[in-house]
């Protein structure tokens, strides 16, 4: 990849993971080098763990003028590897780009099913995310892999916007993009494409909104799957439960349920780990446990 | 029928009344509170059976009417002037979720200077908000249409809620004599208020969800379209009153067109002293007669360019203006429907009868002369502020 043409980047993430910041930081970096570049969102609702894209495109010597989304990206991202299962993210992936993924699983084990015509980078940024900042927020670490993997922005040109952004917080989330950089793995194209997510999303003519955009169907929010967006996870100890239910009461998603026996139980297809109920529950019977682990 | 002379406002709560309103939301405002002063005190004798809700605001007034008219109850509201943009986005709402509430306007000149007086600018500047929208010329016409209203607004094949536009004092606070139907007829007019998707735990909906941009655009497509397509029922919902009131209305109005070359364009209470001057031209020689425009959303584009087609010069009287824009909001809105005509009249604009501001009829006289030496003079580009001191 050269600067010689405008580069697309897509970025895959969840609300509150930082895309958007990551795209924000390689179009500052670009710009700092002299590049024209341009970094935006594109947010659904603005909740967070929810799926949200972020774009970038960038040049070495025109202006860049398009407004409209990525859908031919040269780079797409993916902060969250919950979203590979749910998310088409190869989607319009140019012939020679790069997938940039964050998984905790090595190269070998990812070609088979996300090696295509393009280039494969894998990093386990989550694990670098949490030794060096503390948190499983991993934008800045992927900058590292991104800069490894597309090779048009120097590591070092990052620097000035993670200071601007992340101010006393900044060394640490340098040193994280520095490790993603060199621990980053890469395997060239090859010629077959993988299997691809299929998302069935059909959306209604105009002659098939009801007045009003009434939805008369009830319960079509389960459709959503929502504990994929968690990265930590209930555990009950029911030794110290007293049954009262402020659980239950207090969960956002009502997703707690109480079992015949009496104690009560998140739904594992719906918490996103938000930790209310471990925070209320007057008996401390719910400790909020890593998802990784 | 029985013939009585009541205030404007008052024949109006009268016919809230006998539409049976389950839910009246409503902030007084001058110079609407006699109408809600009197629903108020309605529904506190038990006249009326209905919950009156005294909300804070004009914004908590139109919010409160959503969730009534949401769960099923026929909703009745009033306001004006800077009442009605206090209101401004729960409009949308109420046009976008489909809730037909039915709300009288009483048109009031928008401060500063703070004004209580009768004019057209908050009418125009809810244009767009998507509700039907109609203007009465005199208390009959605001009985007749409020009774109208419901029947059309609720009609499962419009679902829109609809503004009667009466003009502020003018209107509200006239007495003057009005013909009051009879309750069986007014009943077996107006069928009771079945909203399709009320909210009801039974048969649970979602009201008013995310529209994202992969939605936003068919859902006002589908909105529009359905704005447009109301007309049959308005058309139909005035036939059948006809039927039972002997009196007519459309969506434009004519006085003397037949043979006219020239007309006068008007919209509400003016209308009517606009008649006099017209038939005071005519006593002159001058073939001039007058063009109402009485459904001003959906707005009538064929009944427009079919009453003023054999006309050369057609003057519109604006009530408000188009701040820095084509000045009189309504002759802009003429000049673009009838753009497309391959012959039309020559659009002239006049501005006047702000904020409560009195136009006699001699004044409409003098601006039909004026009207005419100007299409004459193809002096069409300007517009002209009426009886304004210092010209």
């Amino acid at each position: 990849m050269n600067g010689q043409q405008t580069t697309e980047f897509r970025w895959h993430g969840r609300g509150g993971q930082g895309a958007v910041t990551s795209a924000e930081m390689i179009a500052l970096a670009a710009i700092e080098e002299g590049k024209f570049a341009q970094a935006f969102p594109s947010f659904g609702p603005e909740r967070r763990g929810a799926p949200v894209l972020a774009f970038n495109r960038v040049h070495d010597s025109i202006p860049i003028k398009i407004r409209s989304g990525v859908t031919n990206p040269d780079v797409v991202v993916v902060l969250d590897p919950g979203l590979l299962t749910i998310i088409d993210v190869m989607a319009g992936l140019k012939e020679n780009g790069v997938l940039v993924i964050n998984s905790p699983k090595s190269l070998s084990e990812l070609k088979k099913d996300y090696s295509g015509p393009w280039n494969l980078a894998v990093v386990d940024a989550t694990k670098i995310a949490r030794k060096e900042l503390g948190v499983p927020i991993v934008n800045t670490t992927m900058l590292g892999a991104v800069v490894k993997a597309v090779g048009i922005i120097k590591l070092e040109s990052l620097n000035g916007p993670i200071k601007e952004h992340f101010g006393a917080r900044a060394p640490s989330n340098i040193t994280a993009a520095r490790e993603a950089y060199e621990q980053t793995q890469i395997a060239p194209p090859v010629k077959t494409m993988p299997k691809r997510v299929e998302v069935l999303e059909v959306l209604p003519s105009w002659q098939e909104i009801l007045p009003g955009c009434v939805v008369t169907s009830p319960g079509s929010a389960k459709q959503y799957r929502t504990g994929d967006w968690r990265s930590k996870y209930t555990d009950f100890d029911y030794s110290r439960c007293i049954k009262c239910g402020l659980c239950y009461i207090f969960c956002p998603e009502g997703c707690i349920e109480q079992r015949p026996d009496g104690y009560f139980e998140s739904n594992k297809y719906y918490c996103k780990g938000c930790g209310i109920c471990a925070t209320e529950c007057p008996k401390e019977v719910i400790s909020m446990i890593e998802e990784a682990s | 029928m029985k013939r009585i002379g009541m205030e404007g406002s008052l024949a109006i709560a009268e016919a809230a009344k006998a539409a049976h309103v389950d839910v009246v939301a409503a902030y007084p405002i001058t110079p609407q509170t006699h109408i809600v002063e009197k629903l108020a005190e309605l529904v506190a004798t038990g006249e009326l059976k209905a919950d009156y809700i005294p909300v804070e605001s004009e914004h908590s007034a139109m919010s409160a009417c959503l969730g009534s008219c949401a769960v099923g109850a026929r909703t009745f509201t009033a306001t004006a002037g800077q009442g009605l943009e206090l209101m401004h986005e729960v409009l949308y709402v109420a046009s976008s979720m489909r809730l037909p509430i039915i709300m009288v306007v009483v048109n009031r000149s928008l401060s500063a200077p703070l004004s209580v007086w009768g004019d057209h600018s908050d009418v125009m500047a809810v244009r767009d908000c998507g509700w039907i929208q109609m203007f009465a010329e005199n208390v009959q016409q605001a009985y007749d249409l409020t009774l109208c209203a419901f029947k059309i607004g609720e009609d499962h094949s419009v679902l829109f809620p609809v503004m009667v536009h009466v003009d502020g004092f003018h209107l509200s606070h006239v007495i003057e004599p009005y013909f009051v139907l009879n309750q069986e007829d007014i009943d077996g007019f107006i069928p009771p208020y079945r909203y399709p998707y009320a909210l009801n735990p039974a048969k649970p909906v979602t009201l008013g969800a995310f529209g994202p941009p992969n939605v936003y655009t068919e859902a006002k497509k589908a909105q529009e379209v359905a704005l447009l397509s109301t007309k049959k029922v308005i058309l139909n919902t005035w036939t059948q009153f006809k039927k039972l009131s002997g009196r007519s209305y459309n969506p434009v109005e004519v006085y003397k067109t037949d043979d006219a070359d020239v007309a006068l364009m008007t919209m509400g209470s003016f209308s009517e002293t606009a008649m006099l001057a017209i038939d005071s031209l005519r006593s002159q020689g001058l073939k001039v007669g007058l063009v109402r425009l009485r459904l001003w959303r959906p707005f009538p584009f064929d009944e427009l360019r079919a009453a003023v087609s054999n006309l050369s010069t057609l003057i519109v009287f604006d009530r408000a203006i188009s701040s820095g824009g084509p000045p009189g909001p309504v002759a802009s809105e003429i000049r673009s429907a009838l753009y497309p005509m391959k012959t039309r009249p020559k659009v002239v604009s006049f501005i006047g009868g702000l904020g409560g501001r009195d136009v006699t009829v001699q004044a409409f006289e003098k601006l039909i002369k004026k009207g005419i030496e100007k299409a004459k003079a193809d002096q069409l580009t300007d517009y002209e502020m009426i009886e304004v001191r210092g010209q």
